[in-house]
């Protein structure tokens, strides 16, 4: 049993060989910069000085590394550590699955829109919008990625911090939603050609093609104006351009924010400031604009 | 082998021969391009006679001596300005109300900055508006002056009218939306979806570009790429030029929305529709509708895509006034001021419903007015005066 050594106790070993060569490393570089005794040029205040002060750190920084290592090499200790870190692939393994599971759901909708190119196109219909693959992309986003950005800030600057990452959320939820709004507006141009094509089709069929170049142009525009029309009085649009407002303001907002932080130290007052001042000056103007009407 | 029912051959020769003219098109068009341009807009001469901080109030006089007793005063909407009414030499509202004998005293409300982001409709309408009405009103020493709103102007001019009734003898309201529960637009449709406090809380004011960018993407078929189009294919003709660019100078020219008035504007017009319910509140005084007992004008455009005739057509039932006239052109918004064809109607038809009501008036314009007369020589502004206004 004496024999059996735990994989443990072997890492156990191999960190304590490490620690000593390590120490005995740092121990002799200490030596060569600072020799025993001054330089003999050196003078006392020198010896008192920076040379001195960073000399004592050096030293006291090697202690304090001998001790926090010794004490990491005790076996109890560093099975506890092990164990830790043991759990980091769990832990890992998961993030990875979650963000894996929602990529997947986009290659899906990707397959499912591939899968309806070439189809028919009825024109002036928007009922099957394929814009969904955006806002997969932008729910995928707001469930997993923001919340790394959303975990809490600890510490004396943790109001800057949380200004600063929710600027960088919103900033990205911005270009979520304009992604899907974009998407949503470039729609109507692709299915116009496609509704021109089975119109020219039809023509061709009939022997009734235009001559004139221009005679096409007024076609594709008069379907591509048809599709903007029938497209702008969905309710997907509606929802999809408020939300592309929104979150366009929650950026700027929070990017505000960020940039008062920036000015809150230099001699140059914030936009909350004089929107303050401005505000007190309307106040004052409206009250002596009554004053005058009624003394008149 | 089936005979194909494509003339190819035809086609083909039909593109080569577009392809030459549109390269004489090009080089006719870089010479009209290069050369002197006169692409300016509001042309006829003005004074300020009134200033209150950004407003401004522009008079226009007419030649010799004023046929209404009356003075006109135009408030135009603060989206976009007032210069579309005198945009060009032959399609000029006011030019038109000039030689009717109308004087014309127009408000210009300037371009807000972000300290004027908390004046509301009250600001706008019971102080600059009335400081603006009492000013002419002790200029021309009479009670009561004409009102004429334009878009929102006319909103304002509506509430304005419903708060001072005893101010105003006649009053036009042009394309003026009071009703706002409609889906006939689709301004109507997409401001119901607005989140107006988010969009005032970040920017202030609503940026003009904004604004613009939502007009556009109305018909973005025909408004980013079809007038484009349309302006290649006449760009070897000088006078097209110069009429399409004062236009885009005009179009582009927008001032900022205050975001209080933008915020009140959406939530208790277009979300709540309370103006033609009589519920809307200003400055804390109701506005009930059935004050206004004044004649009414009320005249909109049949095309218009932003105010339709749904969202204008209500106010006349709405009224208190006995006297009250809907009239329905066959254009749109824009058009209805500087399209050729209403030029010959619009404004020759308000400055005989003016003058009908004029009772004061000095001297009876023609029953029948004829269509705008050639324009007199171009005179140059006058010089701006020192406001008069006691305002800070």
């Amino acid at each position: 049993m004496a024999e059996e050594r735990s994989p443990n106790t072997e890492d156990g070993n191999m960190f304590a060989q490490w620690n000593e060569s390590m120490t005995t490393m740092w121990g002799s570089m200490l030596r060569l910069w600072f020799p025993d005794g001054p330089a003999p040029d050196q003078s006392a205040a020198d010896r008192r000085g920076t040379h001195g002060r960073v000399r004592a750190s050096a030293e006291a920084a090697l202690k304090n590394w001998q001790a926090i290592s010794g004490a990491f090499s005790a076996p109890e200790s560093l099975e506890a550590l092990f164990k830790g870190a043991g759990a980091m692939p769990e832990v890992l393994a998961q993030l990875a699955q979650t963000s894996f599971n929602s990529y997947l759901e986009v290659q899906q909708k990707m397959l499912e829109q591939a899968g309806r190119l070439g189809e028919h196109v009825d024109a002036y219909t928007f009922t099957d919008i394929d814009e969904n693959l955006f806002r997969t992309w932008t729910e995928m986003y707001e469930q997993e990625f923001s919340r790394f950005l959303q975990i809490p800030k600890l510490g004396l600057v943790r109001e800057y911090q949380e200004r600063m990452s929710h600027a960088v959320d919103a900033y990205n939820r911005f270009q979520a939603t304009l992604t899907e709004f974009l998407s949503l507006l470039a729609m109507p141009v692709g299915r116009s050609f496609t509704v021109l094509q089975e119109q020219v089709a039809e023509l061709a069929e009939k022997g009734e093609m235009p001559e004139e170049g221009r005679a096409y142009y007024d076609m594709w525009i008069k379907v591509l104006e048809g599709h903007y029309m029938t497209l702008f009085q969905t309710q997907e649009y509606a929802d999809t351009f408020s939300r592309t407002l929104s979150s366009l303001s929650a950026y700027q907002s929070a990017r505000n924010a960020v940039i008062e932080d920036m000015l809150s130290g230099l001699p140059i007052p914030t936009q909350s400031e004089t929107d303050s001042l401005y505000q007190e000056i309307h106040r004052l103007k409206r009250r002596l604009r009554a004053l005058e009407k009624e003394k008149a | 082998m089936t005979q194909s029912n494509i003339p190819v051959d035809l086609i083909m020769s039909k593109l080569a021969e577009a392809s030459e003219k549109a390269q004489t098109k090009a080089r006719k068009g870089s010479e009209v391009l290069l050369a002197d341009l006169n692409t300016d807009i509001a042309p006829t001469p003005y004074e300020i006679v009134y200033q209150e901080d950004r407003v401004k109030l522009k008079y226009y006089r007419p030649e010799g001596k004023p046929k209404y007793k009356t003075p006109l005063l135009v408030v135009y909407a603060l989206i976009n300005r007032e210069t579309m009414l005198d945009l060009q030499p032959g399609r000029s509202v006011v030019q038109t109300f000039l030689d009717h004998g109308l004087e014309v005293y127009m408000i210009e409300w300037g371009y807000p900055t972000r300290k004027d982001c908390f004046l509301g409709f009250d600001d706008h309408i019971n102080g600059y508006m009335d400081n603006v009405v009492d000013f002419i009103r002790k200029r021309h020493n009479l009670p009561k002056i004409h009102l004429m709103g334009i878009c929102m102007g006319g909103t304002f001019s509506v509430i304005y009218s419903a708060q001072h009734p005893e101010k105003i003898k006649n009053l036009v309201t042009t394309v003026t939306p009071t009703n706002f529960d409609t889906d006939k637009g689709l301004l109507h449709q997409w401001m119901r979806h607005i989140d107006p406090d988010a969009l005032v809380r970040t920017h202030g004011n609503l940026p003009a570009h904004v604004m613009n960018l939502g007009f556009l993407l109305l018909n973005p078929a025909r408004l980013m790429l079809d007038k484009y189009v349309g302006f290649l294919e006449h760009m070897d003709n000088k006078k097209f030029v110069e009429n399409f660019i004062r236009m885009e100078k005009w179009i582009f020219d927008s001032p900022d929305l205050p975001g209080a008035v933008f915020k009140k504007f959406i939530q208790d017009c277009y979300q709540q529709n309370l103006l033609i319910q009589s519920k809307l509140q200003v400055g804390g005084s109701p506005v009930n509708l059935k004050k206004i007992t004044m004649p009414l004008l009320n005249i909109y455009g049949l095309y218009d895509h932003l105010v339709p005739p749904e969202a204008c057509e209500k106010l006349t039932g709405a009224v208190g006034s006995k006297d009250k006239e809907d009239i329905c052109l066959r254009t749109g918004h824009i058009g209805i001021y500087v399209s050729s064809k209403t030029q010959a109607e619009f404004a020759p038809k308000i400055a005989a419903w003016l003058a009908e009501r004029d009772t004061q008036r000095k001297l009876s314009p023609k029953p029948a007015p004829k269509p705008a007369p050639k324009r007199p020589p171009k005179r140059k502004a006058r010089k701006t005066p020192q406001p008069k206004a006691a305002a800070t």
